[in-house]
């Protein structure tokens, strides 16, 4: 190597040593999905239908059981239920609870997002024999979800009644 | 005298002469007063002095090896920034809610080793901050937020709010644009949910909605780097506690977008950002400099296409 050569090296060295603020390190988190909170492949095989393809009504946080849950509908649920302050939901209508545990954001401190699933429940309304609506529930726990209850009847069972009485998030 | 060598003592001539020339652009680096300095714990006081006051405060002080240009220059643009986004002496001016989020996110760039800059810290190892610390900033922080969130609407407030959406209905009102030209997409309420998050930094609650776009990457696992067209909603509530203690959907509070076009985009890390707060959708920012809050706390996930939001995998 001639010294001229050399020397620009060297020159070029300390010029890059000057200029450590332009490296960095690769931050700590990685691109994935959350499989664990997900509603895919065998876990929801015995599912009706699958809620995370349907709109969201509403959401709600149990902190005493660290657990937080989604409420999807289908069209005529969430029609219904961001149009109709009494969301008197009519046959057709079906809404579902998602609920997940939850574990702290590894990407931001101050937040808790799902872990991995705990129920699904399903609550729909059809138009009854005697043209009543007819309200049946079920819900949905265990890896596979299985069915753990499924009620009907003319009224509505507590539980039911309970998500049918959940007014819509404000979505301007 | 041989014609290489020659030639070496006039190029290491000139560069030094070009080397000392140049000490002398120097742009100005004081420290202003220190008018409202951050109210904390000693113990929480001392890690952030130790780590982040020399950049994030009035208390700058150089080492000798940061005073020669170019060296300088950089140092000089990373303290201006840095006291742009963040200074220490100046945030107890702040309201207590403003300072809470600004040390809440602080922590979360130190946890996910954005801060303090890693080529800073390879120079000031001093400033490297252990687990221990982090722990003793997240306790504090934990501690100090209080039950319930201060400034949040009633629930009355919330109620009204309701009313006033069920009879204007599927109707949107006009909404201004952001202050960057993104036009406000009402359809965003259809788009299918691929996460949530509770919020006890600041008693919000939150569902991440994305568009038929980011649904597909999603099933495909396309999501480093997300395609272009993807468009994400992150749309948040305020928290409102029921009488059995559910914590339900309070009050809107905002709506926040990020537009995947990584050409249109390339500026602000291949994202357009928008946000809109309130009922009535004002866009959040006074000019199209906005999105540099947006891009200061997205920058340290560029592992995940400066993403947050971890997707939950279904939709389709």
């Amino acid at each position: 190597m001639k010294p001229a050569t050399k020397a620009l090296y060297v020159l070029c060295i300390f010029f890059a040593l000057s200029m450590l603020g332009c490296s960095s390190d690769g931050p700590k988190v990685s691109a994935e999905i959350n499989h664990s909170a997900s509603l895919a492949g065998e876990l929801v095989e015995a599912l009706p239908r699958n809620p995370l393809q349907w709109k969201v009504i509403t959401s709600e946080i149990n902190q005493t059981d660290s657990t937080m849950s989604t409420m999807y509908g289908n069209d005529v649920a969430v029609e219904c239920a961001r149009t109709h302050s009494q969301h008197d939901y009519p046959a057709g209508a079906v809404l579902s609870l998602v609920t997940w545990t939850q574990w702290e954001d590894p990407r931001w401190f101050g937040a808790r997002i799902p872990a991995n699933v705990k129920s699904v429940e399903f609550v729909a309304i059809r138009t009854g024999p005697d043209g009543r609506p007819w309200y049946s529930y079920e819900k949905y726990e265990g890896t596979p979800l299985k069915k753990l209850s499924n009620q009907e009847g003319l009224n509505p069972n507590e539980r039911a009644a309970d998500l049918l009485s959940q007014r819509a998030a404000v979505m301007p | 005298m041989q014609r290489s060598s020659i030639a070496f003592f006039w190029i290491t001539a000139f560069l030094s002469v070009v080397f000392v020339a140049i000490q002398f652009v120097r742009p100005e680096l004081d420290n202003p007063p220190v008018t409202a300095d951050l109210q904390a714990p000693p113990q929480v006081k001392q890690i952030l002095r130790t780590s982040c006051y020399n950049c994030h405060s009035n208390e700058t002080r150089l080492s000798w090896f940061d005073e020669p240009v170019p060296a300088y220059w950089m140092v000089a643009r990373d303290v201006r920034e840095a006291r742009e986004h963040l200074n220490f002496s100046k945030i107890g001016k702040l309201p207590a809610g403003q300072q809470r989020a600004a040390l809440f996110e602080s922590v979360s760039q130190i946890e996910l080793g954005a801060m303090p800059l890693p080529a800073y810290k390879r120079v000031h190892p001093e400033s490297e901050i252990t687990p221990e610390q982090l722990a003793v900033l997240k306790k504090y922080l934990s501690l100090a937020t209080p039950s319930e969130a201060t400034g949040a609407p009633e629930a009355s407030a919330a109620d009204l709010q309701y009313e006033k959406w069920m009879q204007t209905g599927s109707s949107t009102p006009e909404v201004a644009a952001a202050p960057n030209g993104i036009a406000f997409m009402p359809d965003y309420k259809n788009w299918r949910a691929i996460s949530s998050t509770e919020r006890f930094d600041n008693h919000t609650m939150r569902e991440i909605l994305g568009n038929d776009v980011a649904v597909k990457a999603i099933a495909e696992n396309h999501i480093n780097p997300w395609p272009d067209g993807t468009s994400f909603a992150k749309v948040a509530w305020y928290q409102q506690p029921d009488d059995k203690g559910v914590v339900r959907t309070g009050a809107f509070f905002q709506v926040e977008f990020m537009v995947r076009d990584s050409k249109k985009y390339a500026g602000t890390l291949g994202w357009g950002w928008a946000r809109w707060r309130g009922a009535d959708l004002q866009p959040y920012g006074k000019d199209k400099n906005f999105t540099s809050e947006c891009v200061g706390c997205h920058n340290p996930l560029r592992n995940t296409n400066y993403v947050f939001t971890e997707p939950i995998r279904g939709q389709q």
